[in-house]
């Protein structure tokens, strides 16, 4: 083969055009333009937040689809080409430095977010994401509004959910301490109320529950559990503070359950996709112990003592009878 | 002294690429230290707008991708063509002009992204202007390299030559379309067609302009370099065509586990598989040419330059396919193990083939050798050490991600995780940056210093 300049120029036009063709524009032409079931179209507020997050290049940590394999995030939804009908460009993304956001819409609040945009440890203590305070409160607020709307009408449906609740919560806190305790043992369903934490209180269990506390809790309800984390001027109802709730009646249960499901309408998301079984019992404990200053953790009923625990004594050797005594 | 814009001197054009690609060096990986510092301390560096993670990553690989490797493979591109054609350049003054122009390019496009504004598709962020003056300063540069090809003393076509024409003409049109040019505002068409159009050029815009010319550097100087004419002509053809054919086709391996057509992703994984074709053809070719004098590549910092380049390339090569598969990367997909093999793929390969043909052309067109030869071998030891140390810790960190995620952990989870292997990046990182600095300044006194010995040695 004779190689001519001619013939390189004109063998890669060839190569290139047909090329184009298979690869791009036989699935440009046949790929759906029909919406999927979630899809609806976003409020010139949402595009505007949209632009913001092109602009930032939020999809260089933030991918926009979910696989078959995933767990976390929104993944109770697989993507699907009708979903991305309305994409200029398209945010699919190639890392997930930070969560994938397709189904990001109505998980939290506004007030977390807030929050959260201004910086993101104060809510979530080892994000590697970048504070956005720069950008302005305008500016934040249209990034929220896109982020609220991803998941299009399953995101509307989650963030119906938060309004709902987020009045319903700010009622109870309103009403005082007595009445929001009140109103928080009420939501808890019955076994959940009268369970104590089946595990004994022990030094490495606190020092478990101490690190998950660090990595999740603290931004919100502080290092002494008063509720005055660097979070809490953002938020309205504010974060729990643990110090008065002495003497409640708040059960190894109730922490458990409301670390498990968060309650929604508040900045407490929940931990299920995050924290196993021991973890939050571990971290309940430690809430329980350090800044309530009564713990249920070992108390009947206990069924079948779970075979690793250490026999009752004096803690730190064995499981501690502080909460028995106390009680 | 009159500082003159298009001043005409000899090998004017490849001297200003080579410096360009030297400064282009430093700044870009000076952008991507910036960038790790904040994956390792993120308030370190807080609120300061135009430094920001998202804004710097791509201002750090626009800045390599086109600035660095690219200058560095074009200065290299235009030096080839005239010499290997026995002709002087069409125009020094054009070629001074696309100098120019292509500077701005990358400088305008790292200002804007750094303001904060963006097209946000991976290497594709540039803002529609910046598009035009790449594309118009491309099109200036393949019309003044082919009138020099129409002016030819030599009737033969060296492979290098090739590759360097197709790779101009492949990545004006894949710059012209993936950009989608012909929408200014977002510069992307709609939905997962546009998913697709961006990673037909995200994965071509590596594939067809880094490739290429990198490639033809490798083709022109083993053979120099080992006095040893080259294997075979058969095996350039093959590997040459079988190039275009398949590589362009296999950028849907990028969105593979999205909902892309199912008939696109068996087309871009086959077609990923294939491509160890085109890269044995050209391995081979070169390995058979330098058997029994790989001492003589050795011989000159720039033959170990390229010498290394081309085992990154096999490596790169090996594990691009092995990537593709869907079982490999139900691990691998979104986590720093992809960051590692671009690192590979960009730097390894294409980056340090651009550094050996910089240094094995400098002493040809300034007559002199290099300012420091000494400097010139640590930054080689500092480039392959860093990326040797980029490799394995990315990849650690992407397989201790992506294991995590498949057993349902989520990613904040997973982040504590990777914290070590972050810090020992950023570690690695100041080998880079160093070896780029080394190099600026030994680039800067063979070009302008009064220190050089006279004479080739």
């Amino acid at each position: 083969m004779k190689m001519t300049p001619s013939l390189i120029v004109g063998g890669s036009v060839a190569i290139f055009a047909s090329v184009l063709y298979i690869a791009v524009l036989l699935p440009w032409s046949t790929t759906t333009r029909e919406p999927s079931d979630i899809f609806r179209w976003r409020t010139p507020l949402e595009e505007r937040g949209r632009q913001l997050y092109v602009n930032n290049n939020c999809s260089v940590c933030h991918s926009q689809f979910v696989r078959p394999i995933d767990w976390g995030l929104g993944a109770e939804r697989i993507a699907q080409a009708g979903d991305y009908i309305d994409e200029r460009p398209h945010l699919l993304g190639t890392q997930r430095t930070g969560p994938d956001l397709s189904q990001a819409g109505g998980e939290h609040p506004d007030d977390w977010h807030l929050a959260h945009f201004i910086n993101p440890r104060y809510v979530r203590p080892e994000s590697l994401m970048p504070n956005w305070e720069f950008l302005g409160m305008e500016n934040i607020e249209a990034l929220i509004a896109y982020v609220q709307s991803l998941g299009f009408k399953m995101a509307d449906y989650r963030m119906e959910r938060q309004r709902y609740w987020k009045e319903k919560a700010i009622e109870a806190y309103e009403a005082g301490t007595d009445a929001n305790v009140a109103w928080l043992h009420e939501m808890v369903p019955e076994p959940w109320r009268n369970l104590p934490n089946p595990y004994g209180t022990t030094e490495a269990g606190l020092k478990r529950g101490q690190r998950i506390y660090q990595s999740f809790c603290i931004g919100c309800h502080g290092p002494i559990g008063d509720g005055m984390g660097p979070a809490a001027p953002y938020l309205y109802p504010p974060p729990l503070n643990f110090t008065t709730l002495k003497g409640r009646g708040v059960s190894g249960g109730i922490l458990y359950y409301y670390i498990m499901n968060g309650i929604t309408g508040t900045a407490m998301p929940y931990f299920k996709r995050e924290l196993e079984s021991e973890k939050i019992w571990d971290v309940g404990n430690y809430v329980a112990t350090h800044f309530i200053g009564e713990t249920d953790a070992g108390q009947p009923p206990k069924g079948i003592e779970a075979s690793y625990e250490p026999p009752p004594g004096e803690y730190p050797y064995g499981v501690s009878r502080l909460g028995a005594n106390e009680r | 002294m009159k500082f003159e814009f298009l001043k005409e001197e000899p090998h004017g054009t490849t001297k200003a690429f080579f410096l360009s690609s030297a400064v282009w060096m430093v700044l870009g990986t000076t952008f991507g230290f910036i960038g790790a510092i904040q994956l390792v301390a993120p308030e370190l560096l807080a609120n300061i707008p135009w430094i920001v993670f998202s804004r710097i990553r791509p201002m750090h690989t626009n800045a390599v991708i086109f600035g660095f490797v690219g200058s560095g493979l074009i200065g290299c591109a235009h030096y080839l063509v005239y010499t290997l054609l026995r002709s002087p350049l069409y125009s020094e003054k054009i070629g001074k002009l696309t100098v120019w122009m292509w500077n701005l390019a990358v400088v305008l496009g790292t200002l804007t992204l750094s303001w904060g504004y963006s097209q946000t598709r991976e290497y594709a962020e540039w803002i529609w202007p910046i598009d035009i003056l790449v594309l118009a300063t491309l099109a200036l540069m393949f019309y003044n390299l082919f009138q020099t090809a129409r002016r030819r003393q030599e009737k033969l076509l060296y492979v290098s030559v090739w590759y360097v024409f197709a790779g101009l003409v492949f990545t004006f049109f894949i710059y012209f379309f993936g950009n989608a040019v012909w929408n200014p505002a977002t510069g992307s068409i709609t939905g997962m067609p546009d998913g697709i159009l961006a990673w037909f050029y995200g994965h071509g815009v590596v594939g067809l302009f880094l490739t290429p010319l990198a490639v033809a550097i490798a083709y022109y100087v083993i053979p120099i370099a080992c006095r040893a004419p080259l294997y075979s002509h058969t095996l350039s053809l093959l590997g040459f065509w079988s190039i275009l054919m398949i590589y362009t086709h296999i950028g849907a391996h990028h969105i593979l586990q999205a909902p892309t057509p199912t008939w696109l992703k068996v087309i871009a994984i086959t077609g990923s598989i294939a491509m160890l074709l085109p890269v044995s053809a050209v391995l081979v070719n070169l390995w058979l040419t330098m058997r029994g004098r790989v001492a003589n590549m050795h011989a000159t910092i720039g033959g170990k330059f390229v010498f290394a380049g081309i085992l990154w390339y096999l490596l790169t090569c090996l594990q691009g396919p092995l990537q593709s598969l869907p079982s490999i990367q139900k691990v691998t997909h979104f986590n720093n193990w992809v960051v590692a093999h671009a690192h590979m793929g960009v730097l390894g390969f294409s980056g340090v083939i651009a550094l050996g043909g910089i240094y094995f052309i400098l002493p040809r067109i300034t007559g002199r050798s290099l300012h420091s030869e000494f400097l010139a071998e640590m930054q080689y030891w500092l480039v392959l050490l860093g990326m040797a140390g980029f490799f394995t810790v990315l990849t650690a960190a992407g397989l201790i991600q992506g294991h995590g995620w498949l057993q349902g952990e989520t990613v904040y989870r997973m982040l504590p995780q990777i914290h070590i292997y972050m810090v020992l990046r950023l570690a690695i990182g100041v080998l880079i940056v160093s070896g780029a600095i080394l190099g600026l300044y030994n680039i800067f006194m063979t070009l302008y210093g009064s220190r050089g010995k006279e004479g080739l040695s």
